[in-house]
């Protein structure tokens, strides 16, 4: 019997352990320093991070045997977490004592939730997608209650109770598919289903829809939604970005993995995965329809938008793919900038009425076109890039066969058009009886939002800039062949 | 040079922030009539050869623009009324800079919709013109804009997102390699599937032609829309239905177009008749003039969809003129309304106060009802002439309208400028500097094409006969 080393290359695993030093270093550091130093530590964290994660592009590395990938795939999601990650904590300098939210435990937990979230958009197999799953998951619970103050006790509580259910049933469906295949990694789960005589079918079938339920939870798809508004608008502003950009970009990393490598070819879960695209477009969509206040409103869209990056892994993942990291890092900018402007003229965390956006082009003309290229880029109107998000998406679904959902998305875009113009509008429509904006301080936020926004057009005008990175077919033709 | 006349308006629009207030209209002046030269200059030159690089190699969008023959003079068009319009906003609206940089970002979205020869250039460019369009109708809108503004947005996207589909589709099932107007023409797609894509890419431009059902935004656009007229008259520019039939349309989807030429052309000679006989009811000048738009609309539709290649002519030579005029008489409703206060056609008496503005109202009108001698006679004639070959009942419907227009544009216009001044009104002042030119040179155009129709003519039929094969 020979001795076996471990596969423990230190390369492929530095972003996700720069990110949890940081996340240590916040959490030791918290007691000797004041919270901003912190924060600063925590962002030159995520910067490392991600300049690691630069460093591996292309280079296709793995650690534990496979266990982890440091793969284009796991790095394209990664960066899109670390811009995320990054927004919030920018916007936290400025937000976080307003909201009685400046203390280091707040990026210290926001910390541990990147880590995660890193994890699990590089994991390899089943068992450090669940673990990156957790961290993510329970940082992100302690993040939703941080705030002394019911409606945020609240919003945790119901965040923790049903992300519990859905990591229960996720669990459930990895031991399905664990006992269907033999198998937890991503490549041998999908060599287990191609190979001839494989017989497990109807156990791979449940498996399969087990874990679509439990993602459905975390990524928001109806009818498994519900949480979604009240944890959203419940939360502090501040936390409402990292959890509505951030923790959905690493869920949908997981879902990637799952179904467009492992399962791509397993049977039944398509044909759900499609009826729950369609609800989640037809719900999310008439139900931001009807909200008044603005924070909700973007919370139902964010359920929206989960239909929309929903069509993508219906798709090839060789088209799907690569629409789904594009639109994500769109829908970080927009939607993270757009909870942004609201963290800055909301009088209090339950965030502002759309009625009272009437006139803020009077009151505030920098904030106010920040906001209107944010709605009009999530309504999806060129030459902002949530069109081309959009188009990527339906383009990708529509190509593998799904022509009947795409034109409901795309009727369902009609409605979205709808509720993002009636705010956008009243952004411009003069106010008689103006009320004050708070005065916050907007040192950091003001030039986040600046960059969001030339990185909005820019992107929408030169998706190349973004796209050509992530276009490579090889790159997408997922964990199955490798 | 097709680059800076597509971009040169948006990017006087960004930088115009940077000038001081009293600068700001200097500058919004001189790039629409920059814009307006170098269109002239194209034009001298035979118009602009394709250019095609890249956009998105990936996905095969390719930024691919030209200008000739009917695109050409539409752009033409729009840069001569986009000039007219910032001469005009510059001295009616009260600190103009924000309505001229947004009626200069619509000149962009709309010249590049007529030069874009790749079908999501054009897409991205149909939907660019919206924004403007709606950011003038939010910020400078009447009472009830919401509504209007919320109408017109959703029916504008109903229409375009499913012409996205259709984009979708039709490379994907024709196999093209790229969505460049050459590359699809070579790989077309046939059979059912091209009648239902047919329909997505109609949606669209039903919408913005437009044509009954899906006409309802328009009246209560205009309505909503700043007295002064202006947005109107880019809203005019913006009805772009007929020209996407025309350059995607018919070329890519000849079958279906041949299917449904019967169906179409029934809907459209509705629409016109049936517009004219609202517009007759209307008691306020821009509602009157929505619905004579939409009337004439109807005639661009008849002629386009009878696939009759006179008809087609005249269509397209309708939709460029119908732009002059009916976007000057956008623009003489708003005097009337700055003189007047409102936009209701009950005044009586203009014309003893304001001999002049009445007219060169009264002219204009002549020219939208189809006077011989002015630009509208040539276009509708041609539409009736070609429709009638196809379908002599349908052309006798679309050609009451005709003759209702006159009857509506008269009455309105006799109990407006006609009739006595009621006592203890405002004296209305006549016409005072640009004004002059900014009705009369509309209206030189719209004789000057009613004479002398070769220069038009030359641009367009090539391209109808390019079409070929088509009865």
């Amino acid at each position: 019997m020979t001795f076996a080393p471990p596969d423990v290359p230190l390369a492929p695993l530095l972003p996700i352990l720069i990110a949890l030093l940081g996340a240590v270093a916040a959490t030791v550091l918290g007691f000797f320093l004041p919270r901003r130093a912190v924060t600063w530590i925590g962002i030159v964290a995520l910067l490392l991070s991600a300049f690691s994660m630069g460093t591996l592009w292309n280079s296709g590395a793995s650690a534990f045997a496979g266990s982890l990938r440091a793969d284009n795939v796991g790095l394209a999601f990664g960066m899109v977490i670390i811009v995320g990650a990054l927004i919030s904590l920018l916007v936290s300098l400025d937000g976080a004592a307003r909201a009685s939210l400046s203390f280091p435990e707040f990026d210290a937990m926001l910390l541990y939730a990147v880590t995660g979230c890193l994890i699990l958009a590089m994991s390899g197999d089943l068992i450090t997608l669940l673990i990156g799953l957790e961290v993510m998951s329970l940082s992100g619970y302690v993040l939703a209650t941080l705030q002394a103050r019911n409606a945020a006790e609240e919003a945790g509580l119901k965040y923790f109770l049903l992300g519990a259910v859905g990591s229960a049933i996720l669990i459930y469906g990895i031991a399905l598919t664990f006992g269907a295949t033999g198998s937890l990694s991503f490549a041998g789960i999908a060599a287990a289903i191609s190979a001839p005589g494989f017989a497990n079918g109807v156990l791979l079938g449940a498996g399969a829809l087990l874990m679509l339920c439990g993602f459905g939870f975390k990524v928001a798809l109806v009818p498994f939604h519900q949480w979604t508004p009240d944890v959203y608008s419940g939360a502090p502003t501040i936390v409402s970005i990292f959890l509505s950009t951030v923790v959905k970009v690493a869920a949908f990393a997981g879902m990637l993995r799952v179904f467009s490598g492992a399962l791509y070819t397993a049977p039944a879960w398509p044909i759900i995965m499609q009826l729950l695209v369609i609800a989640t477009l037809v719900v999310g969509n008439l139900a931001s329809l009807v909200q008044r206040n603005f924070k909700r409103l973007l919370a139902y869209s964010a359920v929206a938008h989960t239909g929309f990056l929903g069509l993508t892994l219906l798709a090839d993942p060789r088209a799907g793919g690569p629409a789904l990291v594009y639109y994500l890092l769109i829908y970080t900018l927009m939607t993270a900038a757009a909870f942004a402007v609201v963290a800055l003229i909301q009088p209090d965390e339950r965030g502002v009425e759309v009625s009272d956006l009437r006139g803020l082009y009077y009151r505030s003309p920098a904030l106010a076109a920040v906001l209107a290229v944010c709605l009009a880029s999530l309504a999806g109107l060129p030459p902002f890039a949530g069109f081309m998000g959009k188009y990527l998406a339906f383009q990708a679904a529509f190509q593998h066969g799904f022509v009947v959902t795409t034109v409901i998305a795309a009727l369902s875009s009609v409605v979205a058009f709808v509720y993002y113009l009636y705010p956008a509008a009243l952004l411009f429509i003069p106010d008689r009886t103006p009320a004050p904006l708070p005065h916050t301080a907007r040192r950091f936020t003001g030039p986040v939002l600046a960059v969001a926004v030339v990185g909005i057009t820019a992107l929408g005008v030169l998706p190349n800039l973004a796209y050509a990175w992530l276009a490579n077919p090889a790159d997408w033709q997922i964990q199955a062949s490798k | 040079m097709i680059h800076v006349l597509i971009f040169l308006p948006m990017l006087a629009a960004l930088i115009m922030a940077l000038f001081p207030n009293r600068l700001r209209d200097e500058v919004a002046t001189f790039a629409a009539a920059a814009t307006l030269l170098i269109g002239v200059w194209i034009w001298v030159a035979g118009g602009a050869a394709l250019v095609s690089v890249p956009w998105i190699p990936a996905l095969g969008v390719t930024y691919s623009v030209a200008l000739d023959g009917v695109s050409l003079l539409l752009s033409l068009v729009t840069a001569f009324m986009s000039l007219v319009a910032v001469v005009y906003c510059a001295r009616r609206v009260q600190s103009p800079g924000t309505f001229l940089a947004l009626i200069l970002a619509m000149e962009t979205g709309l010249l590049g919709i007529f030069a874009a020869r790749d079908f999501v250039l054009f897409y991205v460019f149909f939907e660019d013109a919206l924004i403007p369009a709606l950011l003038m109708l939010a910020i400078y809108g009447k009472q009830h804009r919401m509504a209007a503004l919320l109408k017109f947005g959703a029916y504008t996207l109903f229409g375009s997102l499913l012409m996205l589909v259709s984009i979708i589709g039709y490379r994907w099932l024709g196999g093209s390699l790229t969505f460049a107007l050459t590359d699809l023409l070579a790989h077309p797609v046939t059979g059912r599937a091209q009648l239902w894509l047919y329909l997505g890419f109609l949606a669209a431009m039903a919408v913005k032609l437009p044509l009954f059902p899906f006409h309802a935004w328009l009246p209560d656009f205009h309505a909503q829309n700043h007295d002064s007229g202006v947005a109107d008259l880019m809203g005019t520019l913006y009805k772009v239905g007929a020209y996407g039939l025309f350059r995607f349309g018919v070329s890519l989807f000849p079958d279906a177009s041949e299917q449904l030429r019967y169906p179409l052309m029934a809907l459209a000679a509705f629409t016109a008749l049936y517009a004219a006989w609202i517009a007759f009811r209307q008691t306020d000048w821009k509602r009157l003039l929505a619905y004579a738009g939409l009337s004439h609309m109807g005639l661009v539709g008849l002629g386009l969809f009878s696939l009759e290649p006179t008809a087609m002519t005249g269509a397209l030579y309708l939709l460029a003129f119908q732009n002059v005029y009916t976007g000057a008489l956008f623009l003489a409703a708003g005097m009337l309304a700055q003189r007047v206060g409102n936009q209701n056609v009950q005044q009586g008496g203009v014309m003893t106060q304001a001999p002049n503005l009445s007219g060169l109202t009264m002219s204009l009108w002549f020219a939208s009802i189809a006077v011989p001698g002015l630009a509208g006679f040539i276009g509708e004639f041609s539409v009736l002439l070609g429709a009638y070959q196809v379908s002599p009942w349908l052309a006798f419907i679309a050609g009451l309208s005709t003759i209702a227009a006159a009857a509506y544009a008269l009455t309105a216009y006799q109990r407006t400028y006609w009739q006595v001044r009621p006592p203890g009104t405002v004296p209305a002042w006549d016409l005072r500097g640009s004004e002059w030119a900014v009705l009369g040179a509309p209206l030189v155009v719209a004789v000057f094409f009613g004479v002398y129709s070769g220069p038009a003519l030359n641009l367009i039929q090539p391209a109808v006969r390019a079409l070929g094969g088509l009865s």
